[in-house]
């Protein structure tokens, strides 16, 4: 009895080594990239404010150091409306942007949210819920790099709404 | 001052108990003289128990004098109650020989024919899940326990017993599922709502296979799966169940959507007693899960209460309630293979509230040895409301009623008949406001004969009608017989026809859901099936038995979802002709008698739709399953393996159509499980501790299309029974 309890343990060992661990992501190499870009995730902790009616992922060429830098000749980037309420999303900025990164070097990316009835470019009616921060760094906004026809992933940010982030100067 | 008066008190209580109690001490062993540790002592009547220790012995102290019984268990071994003893204040030995049961299938008992039989005696396949094979695995809900039922698979939350069901995303069930006879499925898209049966209350599940419809009506065309609530204990009870438990990490950074191990966590209290004639028993349930993957988590509150009221010596008045409100995401897709874990953007933040409740009142008579009468009544309400953009929403009420009676008119024949009527109304966006109505008489005999043979003859006629729509009837009948060719070996053999009426959801559907428009089909009917099976049944010693049964099952105008191609939009129709046939095969092996089982199962399933000479979806070919369970004292552990062959199709339309990105990834499925208890009676807490880990291996595998199913998860539970 022995033997056939150490047979099936043994048998049992080796076939869970032949085995695979199943499905797997498909390579990203096996994707087509055919413009530059960059993607990641975006997570919202906390309540999302009352009378929000836009949230957009944004890139900024230069850093936002005054009121005027809030232009849009500065701006270089803005995704397609996050839905409101989510918790998180996976996002690309190949899909439906409204408006096209390029290759380049981009100072500022952030989640900007809007409570007007009406799309505005002033300052004074967006607030920034939420930025991009590379390697762990907290202080400084992270700069995004993006090469020709390459996409730059894992570009995450987190929105914590309960500790929004220091807000660009020029706004209320 | 208020110390001293309580050491006081404390001292005089001790001194008190001392002079005037008494101590009953002795030995368990075995037939074979072995000391068993880990024994149950209980003095009948009480709340007062012990365990015996490694050396096998046991000590009840603090014991008025007086006239006790005690009652000995452990499992495996047949229970033992002692005689009267006579407690004074000197201490009383008393030991014990249990004798071992082995395998115990003759001693199960289930209802699959509306009345009690031995599982040996039924002419049809069965299984049965016992409550510790619920509670041991920690499940939180009876689908998670139905995966570990041989012939059963999950699609997601839609049961298939030997392939009879593919995945329709809730509308339908080819499955009935009762809680102690009162069908569960929803007035709406027809749908089981598991979380609403009290896991915790469950005694056993009794799995039918193969088509019922000949005794149970529309959507037993599958088979039969009756959950059977504890009876309520006489003595007071407090139970008290918590848990907590953690998903890990996913296997690949891309999939970490949020950087942290996965919470789950619940809690159970209930509560029963009796007083005269009247028993009760009252359970609530918190739980909660923050979801492996974004946009899968719940949180819910479940309550049941089931009363008991003897009328008289032969008849009893039962109520039942149960309640579920849930407030829970909806995963529905993931976003790709990089994003497994993680729903598509335009599925983002889909949540949806709910409250169901269920309310039933059974009466049973025995009105003379011979006969037999129950009625029941329920009424199932549901309202569910997509919390999202759509706000979809539907409120359900669904009233059933079935009379029944048995008799036995001589010795050798025994008849069941009954009728049964339902009537239904929905108020929703999605469906309308359409009503239901079915109703069905059912009757069936068993005859035995004086050769070890009892032959079952049986027939059903349903009527059922959706709103305004044409009704249509349907006659089901079937013959099953059982022979007992040795004292270990018995052949069975069946055929019976199935039907299932189209559900208010396949009919009335129109929404446009995960981006796919669905229109409704008023032109539905009835699918129908002819189910055939043999089986035999052989235990080769007290220590190995064994079932084998071969099936097939026929069927026609099978409803499934398809693109309509005038128009490209989805509907449900009668489209498919299929064929399923397989091989079940069931051993149970003693490995170290008492202490050691292996329970195997191998299931292969051959469906087809023959017409278009294609698998049916969602039917993985192979199936097996194998469990090793070992005791010992007060330790257990256990293992189950669970594999199924890579699923030859799904619905590869929605790969076509970009609706589900990488939704033709699937594998062959290797599972594994691992668990251990520990009970705390050694430590003097009457109670017991699990660890479970699921998916052991975090072996990465769809049910069903674009869903991940569950990452490698552990939790803890304590359980304590006062």
């Amino acid at each position: 009895m022995k033997k056939l309890i150490c047979f099936v343990f043994l048998s049992t060992i080796l076939f869970f080594y032949g085995c695979d661990g199943g499905i797997s992501p498909e390579a990203e190499d096996n994707r087509p990239h055919d413009a530059a870009g960059f993607g990641g995730t975006v997570s919202f902790k906390g309540s999302w404010p009352q009378g929000v009616t836009r949230t957009h992922i944004v890139a900024f060429r230069n850093p936002l150091v005054s009121a005027g830098d809030f232009n849009a000749l500065n701006l270089a980037f803005v995704s397609d409306s996050i839905p409101f309420g989510v918790s998180g999303i996976v996002y690309s900025s190949l899909v439906n942007p409204q408006l096209q990164i390029k290759a380049g070097k981009y100072a500022y990316i952030a989640v900007a949210q809007s409570k007007t009835p009406a799309l505005s470019l002033d300052r004074k009616d967006w607030f920034v819920a939420g930025v991009y921060y590379a390697s762990g760094d907290t202080a400084t906004p992270g700069t995004l790099v993006i090469p020709e026809n390459t996409f730059v992933g894992d570009i995450n940010i987190t929105c914590d709404f309960n500790h929004p982030p220091q807000q660009p100067p020029g706004g209320e | 001052m208020r110390r001293i008066l309580i050491l006081m008190l404390l001292f005089s209580g001790a001194w008190n108990v001392a002079a005037q109690t008494g101590t009953i001490y002795g030995k368990i062993t075995d037939l074979k003289g072995s000391p068993l540790a880990g024994a149950n002592v209980v003095v009948l009547g009480t709340t007062t128990g012990t365990s015996t220790d490694t050396s096998g012995t046991y000590r009840l102290s603090g014991l008025k004098p007086g006239i006790y019984r005690l009652e000995i268990s452990m499992i495996g071994y047949r229970k033992s109650i002692t005689g009267e003893v006579e407690l004074r204040k000197t201490p009383v030995e008393l030991n014990f020989t249990l004798e071992e049961t082995a395998l115990q299938s003759k001693q199960v008992v289930v209802t699959a024919s509306k009345y009690e039989q031995q599982l040996s005696e039924l002419p049809v396949s069965a299984s049965i899940l016992s409550s510790a094979e619920i509670t041991n695995r920690n499940v939180v809900s009876l689908d998670y326990a139905l995966r570990y039922a041989p012939g059963v698979n999950m699609n997601m939350d839609q049961v298939s017993i030997r392939g009879s069901s593919g995945y329709s995303r809730g509308a339908g069930t080819r499955v009935l599922v009762a809680m102690d006879g009162i069908p569960l499925y929803t007035g709406d898209t027809g749908e089981i709502i598991y979380e609403i049966i009290p896991v915790t209350q469950i005694d056993r599940v009794e799995i039918i296979k193969g088509a019922a419809s000949s005794l149970y009506g529309s959507t037993a065309i599958g088979g039969v799966i009756n959950v059977i609530t504890k009876s309520i204990d006489e003595k007071p009870q407090l139970y008290l169940k918590t848990y907590y438990g953690l998903y890990d990490h996913p296997s690949y950074k891309e999939w970490d959507w949020s950087g942290e191990r996965r919470p789950f966590n619940g809690q159970t209290l209930t509560h029963s007693n009796s007083f005269g004639s009247l028993g009760y028993v009252v359970s609530f349930t918190r739980s909660e899960n923050l979801g492996y993957r974004q946009d899968d988590y719940y949180k819910r509150y479940t309550g049941f209460i089931k009363t008991d009221y003897r009328l008289s010596r032969l008849s009893s008045l039962t109520f039942l309630g149960s309640y579920l409100g849930q407030n829970r995401g909806n995963f529905i897709y993931w976003k790709d293979s990089r994003h497994a874990l993680q729903p598509r953007d335009i599925d983002q933040g889909q949540k949806v509230k709910s409250n169901r409740y269920m309310l039933a009142l059974m009466y049973s008579n025995v009105l003379s040895p011979d006969f037999f009468l129950k009625l029941r009544t329920s009424y199932y309400r549901t309202r569910w409301l997509d919390e999202t953009s759509s706000h979809d929403t539907s409120t359900t009420g669904l009233l059933e009623g079935e009379l029944q009676s048995s008799y036995r008119i001589m010795k050798s024949l025994f008849v069941t008949s009954g009728v049964e009527a339902g009537s239904g109304k929905v108020n929703s966006n999605l469906f309308g406001k359409p009503g239901s109505f079915n109703i069905g008489v059912y009757l069936q005999t068993e005859l035995k004969f004086s050769f070890p043979l009892r032959l079952t003859l049986g027939a059903r006629y349903d009527f059922s009608r959706l709103d305004t729509l044409k009704g249509f009837g349907s006659f089901s009948p079937k013959a099953a017989l059982n022979y007992a060719l040795s004292e270990n070996t018995s052949f069975r053999a069946s055929v019976g026809k199935g039907f299932r009426a189209p559900t208010l959801a396949e009919t009335f559907t129109s929404t446009t859901a995960g981006g796919i428009k669905i229109k409704p089909n008023p032109h539905l009917e009835p699918e129908n099936s002819i189910s055939m099976e043999i089986g035999i049944n052989h235990r080769f010693s007290s220590f190995i038995a064994s079932d084998i049964a071969l099936f097939q099952n026929e069927y026609y105008h099978f409803i499934e979802p398809g693109v309509d191609p005038v128009d490209g939009l989805v509907t449900f129709r009668n489209l498919t002709r299929a064929r399923i046939q397989g091989l079940e095969s069931n051993f149970t092996f003693s490995l170290i008698p008492e202490r050691l089982l292996l329970s195997a199962n191998y299931t292969y399933l051959w469906a087809r739709d023959i017409e278009k000479k294609t698998p049916l979806k969602y039917r993985p070919r192979h199936q097996a399953l194998a469990s090793l369970n070992y005791y010992s004292g007060w330790l257990e552990f256990g293992t189950d393996f669970r594999y199924w062959s890579k699923i030859e199709a799904l619905d590869f339309e929605l790969v076509d159509l970009g609706v589900v990105t990488d939704g033709d990834k699937r594998v062959p499925v290797y599972l594994l499980d691992f668990r251990t208890g520990y009970n705390l009676l050694s430590l003097g807490l009457p109670g017991k501790v699990f660890l479970n880990i699921n998916n052991l291996l975090n072996y990465n595998y769809i049910e069903i299309i674009g869903n991940l199913s569950p990452i490698r998860n552990a939790s803890l539970s304590l359980e304590f029974s006062f």
